[in-house]
């Protein structure tokens, strides 16, 4: 039972870490929180069962396809919301984010929203359901795959980030915007590819969670309410603590409603957010920040 | 002319639209001036909250709720009279506001958007699970308010109750704002640092703010469950969030005038669109996206550029230098 | 009689000692300058006494009273006002509106008794726009009471923002680079002002100032910080003759032309 909860709740948290490290990804550089990001998911999921479902393309090929979508959507939203309120006060880029969250799942709802029915489109299996043994615990190969894409999309991003050059560009501007600009870094364009690599990486989070569940208009928001927790958890703002943070939520949510009660994964995004905020409101990994004057 | 579209005339003709209106339109016309009366409360509360105090902070469909779900279960569950239900649902919304206040203001920017977005999650949760008090999923019906001895239908009745209460509150409101408060809430927002070395005690004032704002939430509610006459949760959402910034910001962020002319205004588009949550939803994001993007000011700022008579100032205007 | 008294005030941020065990006395009626070179800790030294900052050690006693670990607010209404290196300024309201945020602390009202207008609140905001009316012509700027504050220029900005503090009736000003970016012939105004503030409304200042002509015309005594240290203290004459002054800007004496 432990070992079962423990290897769902990696899963779901390997998700939810990725679902931070994108809105980490666009908050280390701009210092703002994307409210639209949990759509830019669900966008994701939707680009996704379009190609697999209606068109009949293979799941691998449908992935690569919403992660090409997510990214080219990360940059049109960039151009249409973000950019031109890049150095508006954050109250304004929220209200903006959460208005073109909306926006979003609007468009969402008119196109896919009635197509089964109700809400909710069904993400049929990529592979076999059926569970496997590994040693003494049932794995669902689903959950295998959301490891290993996981893993990848994570380590495909660090090498990304350490080794080529745009990598390297962002990671300066998120340090210090003025010097990348002055050693000649066309910040905005960093920017740019910040906002679509943050859109490409969550929609690959939905793409491996689809198959495990419903895909609907209003999933986003659950998602972006459990990359919160994650953020908050491990710090705005800290790439190591969106990943821990992640998995500790996955964890903690598998294990309470495995052993507590069955509603605590609807509670446990609001939970963490409402008690991290309230003992230790620079997370797990954050700096608590000098008092600017 | 352009001096007889000064506001003191356009509130005046708004006031007078409103009185006589139950005598000419149809029931449904009614509701929905109701419903934009009981917007008006709300639009002006959040206006104080996010627009004067600056606080980035969802708690209020989350307390317009508890407004509504306070006054709708004494109703229905101890037949108390309209004139205990209501105050009860506003003073309870309250004091939740107050207790969400308390831990929001050690917080600040986008952690106290963070903070309070959980907030009105963990109410909704609570609304939608708590079945043995709130019904569950499914909501309750609330019986009609009971206007007697008064010989008022109860659709009239709630509709001149809205009338009556929002004739109040917002001359409240604008008292407040053209006051220290309203002073201290603008310095504030514009910079916390500053505003505390001229002596505004931050958390004070913070907390005045979510209080009245609070407040204004709960007696919509309380309104609000009455006009519908049916309480579930999912009137509190995250799309009632929107539908409210969307009235501030498009009516005008921290001008109140703007926040009444915003709800008026939109009401009637969010009821063209009621049976279609999905363009509700394009419009009312796109509405407030196109605002923040091209006329940050909201609709007041052009009012206030071409007439007269619409400024808002911080003071009462006393004596003329 | 010492007005405001610094004693062995230490703060550092992240291991950096912004402030090295600092003394220093204020008398009343004094202006006071605070030079010395960037990342001093001048500015830190006017947090410290506002409040915004906490020392990490060291007292500052105001009137005999102890101020070090109040909070800011409440420093303010015993009577400290401070200005801003830059003007801070609250965009949304006219000239006159920012001067009478200034009088916050002597206004009672409360969100009830102005929401029904109690004849109180009435009275004392008529009496705090005349107090902001008459600040704004004691600084010669009446004329700009309705406009919007965020739209003047640098220089009026500035001014309106000593307008604000002293309409609070403080005893002690704190004026972060009052003069930076003015024209001459705008830097003698000040000079003037800072004198008027003085001698009609008895206020001791405390200055932080680059432009040396303003510190040398009006200062009684200037402090010099250095790294967070006191290097020297004294009159104009004493400190452009001390010698660990010279060092401190890099060797070259300090500009007394300017």
């Amino acid at each position: 039972m432990l070992a079962y909860l423990l290897m769902s709740g990696i899963a779901t948290g390997a998700l939810y870490a990725m679902m931070a490290i994108g809105l980490v990804l666009v908050y280390r550089s701009t210092g703002h929180i994307n409210f639209s990001h949990g759509e830019l998911f669900m966008f994701g999921g939707f680009i996704a069962y379009t190609f697999f479902v209606i068109l009949g393309v293979p799941y691998f090929l449908s992935l690569i396809l919403a992660v090409i979508g997510g990214f080219v959507l990360g940059i049109l939203s960039d151009r249409a919301v973000y950019r031109p309120l890049i150095k508006a006060p954050p109250l304004t880029m929220v209200l903006a984010t959460v208005g073109f969250s909306f926006f979003l799942k609007g468009i969402a709802r008119y196109f896919w929203g009635s197509m089964e029915g109700g809400d909710y489109v069904a993400f049929p299996a990529a592979m076999d359901p059926s569970p496997i043994p590994i040693g003494s615990i049932m794995v669902f190969p689903q959950q295998l795959l959301i490891l290993a894409g996981a893993i990848v999309f994570v380590v495909g991003f660090t090498i990304f980030f350490r080794m080529t050059r745009a990598g390297k560009m962002m990671q300066a501007t998120s340090e210090n915007p003025t010097a990348a600009y002055l050693s000649g870094i066309r910040v905005e364009r960093v920017y740019t590819l910040t906002w679509g690599a943050g859109s490409a990486i969550a929609a690959a989070a939905a793409v491996l969670m689809a198959p495990m569940t419903l895909l609907s208009p209003d999933v986003g928001f659950q998602l972006l309410l459990k990359a919160f927790a994650a953020t908050v958890l491990g710090g705005l703002g800290s790439m190591p603590g969106a990943i821990v943070g992640g998995l500790l939520v996955g964890i903690l949510e598998s294990l309470g409603g495995g052993y507590v009660h069955s509603g605590v994964q609807d509670v446990s995004a609001f939970i963490v957010i409402i008690i991290v905020l309230i003992l230790r409101p620079a997370g797990i990994f954050g700096v608590r920040n000098i008092r600017d004057t | 002319m352009q001096a007889l579209l000064a506001r003191r005339n356009i509130v005046a003709v708004g006031i007078i639209v409103f009185a006589i209106l139950p005598t000419f339109a149809n029931a449904y016309i009614v509701f929905v001036a109701n419903l934009a009366l009981m917007y008006i409360l709300l639009s002006v509360g959040l206006n104080m909250l996010l627009g004067y105090a600056g606080q980035l902070a969802f708690p209020n469909a989350a307390l317009f709720g508890v407004g509504a779900y306070t006054s709708g279960l004494l109703r229905l569950e101890f037949d108390l009279p309209y004139w205990i239900t209501l105050p009860a649902g506003a003073a309870f919304a309250t004091l939740i506001g107050l207790a969400i206040a308390l831990p929001a203001l050690r917080l600040r920017g986008l952690y106290l958007a963070l903070a309070t977005i959980a907030f009105a999650q963990a109410a909704l949760w609570v609304f939608g699970h708590w079945n043995s008090v709130t019904y569950g999923g499914a909501g309750f019906r609330v019986p009609p308010m009971d206007f007697s001895p008064l010989p008022i239908d109860p659709p009239t009745g709630i509709y001149y109750l809205s009338l009556i209460i929002v004739l109040v509150a917002v001359p409240l409101g604008w008292n407040i704002v053209r006051s220290r408060i309203g002073r201290a809430w603008v310095a504030l927002r514009e910079s916390e640092v500053a505003a505390e070395t001229l002596g505004i005690d931050l958390t004070r004032y913070k907390a005045y703010a979510y209080v009245v704002s609070g407040l204004y939430a709960g007696t919509a509610g309380a309104l609000f469950s009455a006009l519908l006459g049916i309480v579930t949760p999912e009137s509190f959402d995250l799309f009632q969030v929107i539908v409210h910034f969307c009235m501030v910001i498009v009516g005008g962020i921290g001008s109140l005038w703007g926040g009444v002319l915003g709800a008026v205004i939109l009401v009637g588009l969010l009821e063209v669109l009621r049976t279609f949550r999905d363009l509700q939803e394009i419009a009312f994001g796109g509405l407030l996206l196109f605002t923040v993007l091209v006329v940050p000011g909201g609709a007041i700022a052009m009012i206030k550029r071409y007439l007269p008579g619409w400024n808002e100032p911080l003071r009462r205007i006393g004596k003329k230098r | 009689m010492s007005k405001l008294i610094v004693s062995d005030v230490s703060i550092s941020f992240g291991g950096l000692k912004a402030l090295d065990s600092v003394s220093f006395d204020v008398k009343q009626g004094e202006i006071r300058g605070i030079i010395g070179p960037n990342g001093a800790g001048k500015t830190t030294m006017l947090n410290v006494i506002s409040g915004i900052n906490k020392p990490d050690s060291g007292t500052i006693t105001f009137d005999g009273t102890l101020l070090s670990g109040l909070k800011p607010n409440k420093i303010a209404a015993k009577g400290i006002g401070r200005t801003f290196q830059t003007t801070k300024l609250f965009k949304g309201m006219t000239v006159l509106e920012n001067v009478m945020t200034g009088a916050h602390s002597q206004l009672r009202a409360t969100p009830l008794s102005a929401a029904f207008n109690f004849p109180s609140v009435a009275k004392e905001e008529e009496e705090a726009a005349d107090r902001a009316y008459e600040v704004l012509e004691f600084m010669r700027m009446e004329r700009f009471a309705d406009h919007e504050a965020t739209l003047l220029s640098f220089g009026q900005q500035r001014l309106v923002e000593i307008a604000r503090v002293l309409v609070g009736q403080p005893e002690v000003l704190l004026l972060d680079e009052p003069a930076v970016g003015l024209s001459v012939t705008r830097v003698s105004e000040v000079e003037e002002l800072l004198k008027r503030i003085r001698q009609e409304r008895g206020i001791t200042i405390v200055m932080i100032e680059h432009v040396i002509r303003l510190v040398m015309g009006v200062c009684d005594r200037i402090t010099v910080l250095n790294s967070g240290q006191k290097i020297a203290d004294g009159t104009a004459e004493e400190v452009i003759n001390n010698p660990a002054v010279e060092r401190a800007y890099l060797g070259s004496k300090v500009d007394v032309t300017d």
